[in-house]
């Protein structure tokens, strides 16, 4: 009897399992494999991708120097982004935090307000300030500190600056959820043990708070690799990084070596995917080590 | 405290003078004078919203008072943060530090004041050794029961030799069984070491086992102050009297004023109680169930009642008196055979012993 029910338990938990795991090797698994099968053979102009089967759009990527540009400027407009996105939203998140619940979901919400209006939008906004006929320009033109309008866009840091903007609500509300989640008793706790608030603050909030600032920046690093609007907007032809070589090479039918570029950005996902757990180390507030 | 021998005891290690903490409107801590001696094992023991919590914050100095001032061992902290002052504590639900290993928990105050790796870890070994956790240095929190995170938390307090030890309602998340072998393993820790120890709790029957000194708090007043047996045996006020255990309330006019004792009337009878009062005096008196003298019907006790309900409880009996309309509750020990053997309906006699009465204060103002 026992066992019936545990063998039905089985098969039920199965069938339900089935209808998402499926979709999940359909529309997930397989095409991806089927994209890393394609990253390794010739262009062709009538097909897909061509008979044969080569590792050059690997070799090009690892060794021409453009590709060499456009992979540090990617990982240094994610680094930035990370950075500015960790100081600023991890302040206004310990601000935020300690609010009485209603105050601090009125502020969140309204950090979440930008997120409602579309990224095309939004890049268009720092279009009219950054632009040459833009508001700063004008501003400064006006008051005459300058003659010639300056080149605000295209350029590293009108897109690190836009993409922060949009990105920094998930790090506010990843570290304010996790701030908020951490018993006052800790701190005090910290407290009658000697510790300053900075020391309290390096000994224990940060270390307890490092679940929600290792999501917030997985997030915010997984976002900036895959924004392609913000940057194509704001970055123009001169501020190139991979996801616009992706585009660029569809774009001339060559299929194989856009795949080669998109499996290159998945392991620089996972690579700085592994550093932000391996630096963060967010399964210590679990207590195992 | 205007006591002229205070001077000739042990020293204070905390002292309250006036201190006075609001919330708002609300006041928790009212115009509160303490002082705890060193050595001592002192509770705070009242219901909840008593403003026992906030008297033990207010040392810790995570409140800090609208009025008066906190000394520790003769420095004045009122504004003193937290971490400058020589305390440490047991919080309710341990707050150890899950992201540590219990040797990493034990020695973060000594690590945070700047103790060096040797001395740090022979002290932890040492405190683990205290509370018997010695094998368990490189677990965490979480790896550990509820007892052992206690004793954990026991070691990070200890180990850092404070003026003062903090507890606040530490053993409330202890099962019955474990809490009792804690009360004892916390009390001979506590005598072994000599720490000058506040223990905050709402359990009576804890309060009384594990102090030297109780004092009762009720809407932030205390409303008495002294060893465990004085406070249950002669409790001030009402409040005292019934929230350390049982007792009956007795309203009595004196009838005939005598040198020792006085004649009073109630409504159930007229008994004497010890003291001089003049005629007419309106007393308000309490009895412990237990001190209440139960004999059969035609023996020689004052007063006449009839068994309302008998309780059986093992150890004791329960009995609902009805004495001349005056309710009473007796509790009778289980000594022999025959002691348990009484039946609701049963008319007996009953008395109530001078040495037994204890004299109310009528408004239950504040003492101590």
């Amino acid at each position: 009897m026992a066992d019936g029910f545990r063998l039905t338990r089985r098969w039920a938990a199965l069938a339900l399992l089935a209808p998402p795991l499926a979709v999940f090797l359909m529309f997930f698994v397989a095409p991806l494999v089927s994209l890393f099968w394609v990253s390794f053979h010739a262009p062709s102009q009538t097909e897909l991708f061509g008979a044969e089967l080569t590792v050059e759009h690997y070799a090009t990527i690892f060794t021409d120097p453009f590709y060499h540009t456009i992979i540090l400027r990617t990982l240094s407009t994610g680094g930035v982004i990370l950075l500015l996105c960790l100081v600023l939203g991890y302040a206004t998140a310990y601000v935020l935090a300690p609010l009485p619940q209603r105050q601090r979901l009125f502020l969140l919400l309204l950090l979440v307000v930008p997120l409602m209006v579309s990224n095309v939008v939004r890049a268009y906004g720092w279009i009219a300030i950054l632009g040459r006929q833009g508001l700063i320009n004008s501003l400064l033109r006006d008051t005459g500190l300058i003659d010639r309008p300056l080149l605000l866009l295209n350029s590293f840091e009108a897109v690190s600056f836009g993409l922060m903007t949009i990105l920094l609500p998930y790090m506010v509300i990843s570290v304010a959820n996790a701030l908020n989640a951490i018993d006052v008793q800790y701190r005090e706790a910290a407290q009658s043990l000697r510790a300053n608030p900075f020391k309290t603050f390096v000994h224990v909030t940060w270390p307890l708070s490092s679940p929600g600032v290792a999501s917030g920046m997985l997030l915010v690093f997984l976002l900036t690799l895959s924004a392609y609007v913000t940057i194509t907007l704001l970055g123009g032809p001169r501020m190139k990084l991979l996801v616009s070589l992706v585009f660029d090479a569809v774009g001339a039918f060559r299929w194989p070596l856009a795949a080669a570029i998109s499996f290159v950005l998945l392991a620089l996902a996972l690579a700085i995917s592994a550093l932000i757990l391996v630096v963060l180390r967010p399964q210590r507030v679990q207590g195992r080590g | 405290m205007t006591d002229p021998t205070a001077d000739a005891g042990p020293p204070v290690d905390v002292r309250f003078t006036g201190v006075t903490k609001r919330y708002g409107k609300a006041v928790a801590v009212k115009a509160l004078s303490l002082d705890i001696p060193r050595g001592s094992f002192f509770s705070l023991l009242g219901p909840s919203g008593c403003g026992k919590t906030t008297t033990l914050r207010l040392i810790a100095g995570f409140e800090t008072p609208d009025e008066g001032d906190v000394f520790i061992r003769d420095r004045r902290v009122t504004e003193t943060a937290p971490y400058r002052r020589d305390f440490a504590m047991v919080f309710q639900n341990f707050a150890l530090f899950p992201h540590l290993t219990v040797e990493q928990n034990v020695g973060f105050g000594l690590r945070m004041s700047g103790v060096d790796r040797q001395a740090r870890s022979r002290a932890v070994a040492s405190a683990l050794e205290m509370v018997k956790l010695s094998g368990f240095a490189e677990r965490y929190p979480k790896q550990l029961s509820g007892g052992q995170q206690q004793r954990v938390a026991i070691a990070r307090a200890i180990v850092m030799k404070p003026a003062v030890l903090l507890l606040d309602e530490p053993l409330g998340a202890l099962d019955k069984n474990l809490r009792e072998a804690m009360q004892v393993e916390l009390r001979s820790l506590q005598r072994e070491l000599g720490i000058t120890t506040v223990f905050v709790t709402h359990d009576q029957e804890e309060a009384l086992t594990m102090s030297d000194c109780v004092a009762v708090m009720r809407d932030g007043v205390i409303e008495q102050l002294g060893p465990p047996r004085e406070i249950y045996e002669r409790p001030a006020t009402e409040f005292v009297a019934t929230f350390l255990g049982a007792s009956n309330m007795i309203d009595a006019r004196v009838v005939e004023q005598g040198a020792q004792a006085s004649l009073v009337e109630a409504p159930c009878g007229r008994f004497s109680v010890n003291g001089s009062y003049p005629q007419g005096t309106h007393l308000r008196l309490a009895i412990r169930p237990e001190r209440i003298v139960l004999a059969g019907n035609g023996q020689d006790l004052p007063l006449p009642a009839i068994v309302r309900d008998v309780v059986y409880r093992g150890m004791t009996a329960h009995l609902f008196l009805e004495c001349q309309g005056q309710q009473l509750l007796a509790f009778i020990q289980n000594t022999d055979q025959a002691a348990l053997d009484w039946a609701s309906g049963q008319t007996v006699t009953v008395a109530l012993p001078p040495e037994s009465l204890v004299l109310l204060d009528k408004g239950g103002a504040a003492r101590g």
